[in-house]
C-alpha cells in the first residue's frame, strides 16, 4: 500500500469510529448552537487525531503533509457530514492568511491553534453592499487615526461572523487611488467596540451569513497584513490560498444513486418513473456529466501525486455541478407530488431534494457566481479580452456611481 | 491503465497531431461532401503508414499491441483536422470482434489483412432505428437481408453481422466480396456509408442467442470510446476556432469576445470539451472491467452533445461566415451528425447508461 493509501485508511477508520458521535444522525435534532458546540467539539478530536492542518507546518500545529493528503481526507470526510461548515472559511482562507502575513510568530501560532481545535473562528470581511464579483469596488474605509486606523463603513455577506472571534478585512484607505490601489489589508476582533453582526436570513430559512458594521472601531497599525495600497494583492491571494479543496460532483447536493432510487420508487402512469424516457434521459445525462467531472477530478489528483500542477479544467467543478444539481432537485421535487410539498428546511442538503434544491441558488452565486466563472474561464483560460470597463485607470472617487 | 498519459502516448498525440494537420485540409474534404462513394485518401494512407491500422491488434496479428488510449489519442487528433474516412474506428471494431470471438481460421484471414489496412473491416449492427437490430436471417452458413448505412460499408472487405436464427441472435463474420451495396448519398459522403444487401452471402458464426448480444453491445462499447475521442477533437477544434475568430473578429468598436454573449458561449463549449475529453479518457481505461459498457455510454453521450453543442455554436460565433460553404464549419456540423448516429444514437446509449445504473441500484 502507497503512503496515500495508508493515510486514507487511517483516516477512513477514524471517521468511522466517531462518525455515530459527530456524523449526520447526531444532528438531526441538534439547535444551530448546539451544532456549533458538537462542531467544536469535533474539530478538537480531529485535532488529538491528527486530522487537522494537515498541509500545514508541525510548528504551526499543522501536520507537515502535503495538500494531496489534505483533499485526501476532505474526499473521505465529505460523506459523514461532519460538523465542520463553521470551520470552513475559517481554517480555508483568513487563518493561512495571517499565517502568511503577520509577523507576530508567536502570537499567530497562539489563533491557530485555537482555530485548528474549534476554540477560535474567523471570518472574511470581503463583500460589501457595493462590491462582491467586484470586490475592489468595495466603499468602506479605515482613516489613519494617530498610530493606528479608524475604521467605518459596512461588510455584508460574511459567512458565520456571529461565531467569528476575529476576521480579515480589506478596505478603502485612498479614496483618490484607482479602485485597486487604494486597498489595505487588516486583521480585526469581531469583540472590539464599534463592531456590529446582524445575521440575514437567507431563501431557505438558514442565518449563517451576515452584515456587519464597523462604526469608529479603532485598531492599532500592527493590525495591517498589506502595505498600505497594497490589499487587493493580499486579498487575491487570500482568494487563491485554498486552492486544493475537496469537489463533489453533485454540487455538494445528494448523490445521483438518490435520484435513481426516488425513480425507481416513483409512479409516471401508472409505470415506475425510471422506465419513462424524460427521467432516464436526465439519470443519463447527469450522470454522463458528473463521470466526467469525476474523471477531471481523479486526473487532478493523480497529477498532483505526480508532483505536476493540475489542469485549469478542475476550475469547471462549482460552475457545472451546481447549477445541474439545482434542475435535478427541481424534477425529483415534481416526482415526489404532493408529497414533494413537504419541508423540513433543517434537513441536510446532501440527503434532502427540497433543501438541496432552495439553496443551490446560493451556491451558484457564493464564491464566485456562474457569470464570474464563465469570465475566468473564458479570460484566463481561454485568452478572450476582459469585459469594457469603464472604471479602469480613474481615481475611485471620479468612477461614475 | 491511467488517466495519466505517459511521454509515449503524448509523443503519439503530438506526432499524429502534426501529421493530420499537415496531410488533412479543409480545401480537400470539402469537394468529397458533394461526390458520393469517395473518401480522403491520404488520411487513410496515413492512417496505414504510421502503423495505426495495427495499433490495438497483438503482434501475432502484426499488432503494436497497444491499448484504447493511444487509438483515443489518434482519434481525437483524427477528430480535430476531421478524418478523412471511417475505416480506423471500423476495422478496429470488427477486428475486435474477430480476434476476441471469432475462430482461428477467420482470425488468420482477416486479422493481419485488417492490421496492416490492406482490408477493411465494418460492424452492421443497426436495422433501421433498431441499433441492435436481428432481422437479417443467418441459416446454413448463409445470410440474408438488408443492413442499411453501414458507415464505411460501400469499401469494406469484411463485415460483423448482427443477425438472428430461428429467433436467436447470432454474430456472424462475413466477407463482402460478392455482397451487394449500395452507396448513400448523405451529408457527410466521405463516411461511405452504404446498404449492405445479403443474398445468401456465406458466412461464419461467432456467437449464439443471449452471448452475441452482449458482444455486439461491447464491440458498440468499444467503437464509441474511439468515436468519443474523435467526437471531443472535432468539439475542441470548433471549440479553438471559435476563440480565434472572437479574438480577431471587430464590432462596435471592440472585439467580439469581448461581449459576454459571446464569451460566455465559448467558455461553455470549454466545459464541454474537458468533460467529453475527462470522459472519453475514464472509459479507455476501464476495458476489461466490469463497468467498461458504462463508462463508454457516459463518454459517449457527453462526447455527443459536445460535438454536437460546439459546432452549433461555433457557427453562430461566426455570423454569416459561419454559414458559407468555403468556411468549412460546416464539415464538423456535418460530422457531429454522422458521429451522433455511428455506434448508436444518444438515445439508444442513454437507455444502456440507465440500464446499467438500474442495475447497480437492485
Amino acid at each position: 500500500m502507497s503512503d496515500l493509501d495508508t493515510f486514507r485508511t487511517n483516516a477512513r477508520t477514524w471517521l468511522q469510529s466517531v462518525a455515530p458521535i459527530y456524523g449526520k444522525a447526531a444532528q438531526t435534532t441538534l439547535s444551530y448552537d448546539e451544532k456549533l458546540a458538537l462542531g467544536r467539539r469535533y474539530m478538537k478530536a480531529r485535532y488529538d487525531a491528527g486530522f487537522s492542518g494537515i498541509n500545514w507546518p508541525k510548528d504551526m500545529g499543522g501536520q507537515g503533509l502535503t495538500h494531496i493528503e489534505k483533499v485526501a481526507f476532505e474526499t473521505e470526510e465529505m460523506p459523514y457530514g461532519m460538523p465542520t461548515s463553521f470551520f470552513g472559511i475559517s481554517l480555508g482562507m483568513p487563518v493561512p492568511v495571517i499565517m502568511k502575513f503577520c509577523e507576530d510568530k508567536a502570537w499567530v501560532k497562539e489563533r491557530v491553534l485555537k482555530a485548528l481545535q474549534g476554540e477560535e473562528i474567523w471570518c472574511q470581511l470581503f463583500s460589501e453592499p457595493a462590491g462582491g464579483s467586484d470586490l475592489a469596488g468595495l466603499r468602506m474605509k479605515a482613516e489613519q487615526d494617530g498610530n493606528g486606523w479608524k475604521l467605518n463603513g459596512q461588510k455584508l455577506w460574511t459567512s458565520y461572523a456571529q461565531y467569528s472571534d476575529y476576521g480579515v478585512v480589506v478596505v478603502r484607505t485612498d479614496p483618490t487611488a484607482q479602485k485597486h490601489k487604494g486597498l489595505t489589508y487588516f486583521w480585526v476582533d469581531m469583540r472590539a467596540p464599534g463592531v456590529e453582526v446582524r445575521p440575514i436570513k437567507l431563501a431557505g430559512g438558514d442565518s449563517h451569513v451576515n452584515e456587519v458594521f464597523f462604526d469608529d472601531v479603532t485598531i492599532d497599525d500592527s493590525h495591517r497584513m498589506s502595505p498600505v495600497g497594497g490589499g487587493f494583492g493580499v486579498a487575491m491571494t487570500t482568494l487563491m490560498i485554498e486552492r486544493y479543496v475537496a469537489t463533489d460532483s453533485a454540487g455538494f447536493g445528494p448523490h445521483l444513486d438518490l435520484f435513481v432510487s426516488l425513480a425507481k420508487e416513483a409512479e409516471i402512469n401508472g409505470l415506475p418513473a425510471i422506465k419513462d424516457g424524460r427521467i432516464r434521459q436526465q439519470i443519463a445525462r447527469n450522470y454522463a456529466m458528473r463521470n466526467g467531472l469525476d474523471a477531471i477530478t481523479a486526473r487532478a489528483m493523480l497529477m498532483m501525486q505526480a508532483g505536476m500542477e493540475p489542469g485549469p479544467e478542475g476550475s469547471l467543478n462549482k460552475l457545472v455541478s451546481v447549477r445541474s444539481r439545482q434542475k435535478l432537485s427541481e424534477l425529483a421535487i415534481d416526482l415526489q407530488g404532493p408529497e414533494g410539498l413537504n419541508f423540513d428546511e433543517h434537513a441536510p442538503v446532501k440527503d434532502n431534494w427540497q433543501t438541496s434544491w432552495i439553496n443551490a441558488a446560493t451556491g451558484r452565486i457564493a464564491g464566485g457566481a456562474d457569470e464570474m466563472l464563465l469570465n475566468t474561464i473564458a479570460e484566463k483560460i481561454l485568452g478572450l479580452p476582459q469585459d469594457h470597463r469603464p472604471d479602469k485607470g480613474v481615481p475611485f472617487n471620479e468612477i461614475p456611481a | 491503465m491511467s488517466l495519466l498519459y505517459d511521454e509515449g502516448q503524448l509523443a503519439i498525440a503530438s506526432e499524429s497531431r502534426r501529421i493530420l494537420e499537415a496531410r488533412v485540409t479543409n480545401d480537400a474534404l470539402l469537394p468529397l461532401l458533394e461526390r458520393s462513394g469517395e473518401f480522403h485518401a491520404p488520411f487513410w494512407e496515413t492512417a496505414i503508414e504510421q502503423g495505426w491500422t495495427a495499433l490495438a491488434l497483438p503482434e501475432i496479428f502484426g499488432g503494436l499491441d497497444l491499448s484504447l488510449v493511444e487509438l483515443g489519442l489518434i482519434a481525437l487528433q483524427a477528430g480535430r483536422t476531421l478524418s478523412g474516412a471511417p475505416f480506423l474506428t471500423s476495422s478496429f471494431g470488427a477486428a475486435q470482434a474477430i480476434l476476441n470471438h471469432g475462430t482461428e481460421g477467420s482470425k488468420d484471414q482477416w486479422l493481419p489483412r485488417l492490421a496492416s489496412g490492406d482490408a477493411i473491416g465494418v460492424v452492421a449492427f443497426a436495422e433501421g432505428q433498431n441499433v441492435l437490430g436481428t432481422g437479417t436471417v443467418y441459416r446454413d452458413g448463409m445470410l440474408n437481408g438488408l443492413k442499411p448505412g453501414v458507415s464505411g460499408g460501400l469499401k469494406a472487405d469484411v463485415a460483423v453481422v448482427l443477425a438472428s436464427h430461428n429467433g436467436e441472435a447470432v454474430l456472424v463474420v462475413a466477407d463482402l466480396a460478392n455482397v451487394d451495396r449500395k452507396g448513400i448519398y448523405s451529408f457527410d459522403n466521405s463516411r461511405c456509408a452504404a446498404d449492405l444487401r445479403f443474398v445468401d452471402s456465406a458466412a461464419a458464426e461467432i456467437a449464439r442467442g443471449k452471448t452475441a448480444m452482449e458482444i455486439a453491445l461491447h464491440i458498440l462499447a468499444l467503437q464509441s470510446v474511439v468515436t468519443a475521442h474523435e467526437q471531443t477533437g472535432g468539439a475542441e477544434a470548433m471549440l479553438e476556432r471559435a476563440r480565434d475568430y472572437a479574438n480577431t473578429r471587430r464590432a462596435f468598436g471592440q472585439v467580439i469576445g469581448s461581449f459576454q454573449s459571446v464569451k460566455h458561449r465559448i467558455a461553455e463549449m470549454y466545459a464541454l470539451v474537458e468533460l467529453a475529453r475527462a470522459g472519453a479518457l475514464h472509459a479507455a481505461t476501464r476495458v476489461g472491467k466490469s463497468d467498461f459498457v458504462k463508462a463508454a455510454a457516459a463518454a459517449r453521450i457527453q462526447a455527443t452533445e459536445a460535438y454536437d453543442t460546439c459546432a452549433r455554436d461555433c457557427t453562430q460565433v461566426h455570423g454569416g461566415i459561419g454559414v458559407t460553404w468555403e468556411a468549412g464549419i460546416h464539415l464538423h456540423v456535418r460530422r457531429a451528425r454522422t458521429l451522433a448516429i455511428e455506434q448508436g444514437n444518444m438515445l439508444f446509449w442513454e437507455d444502456v447508461l440507465v440500464d446499467c445504473l438500474e442495475g447497480e441500484m437492485a
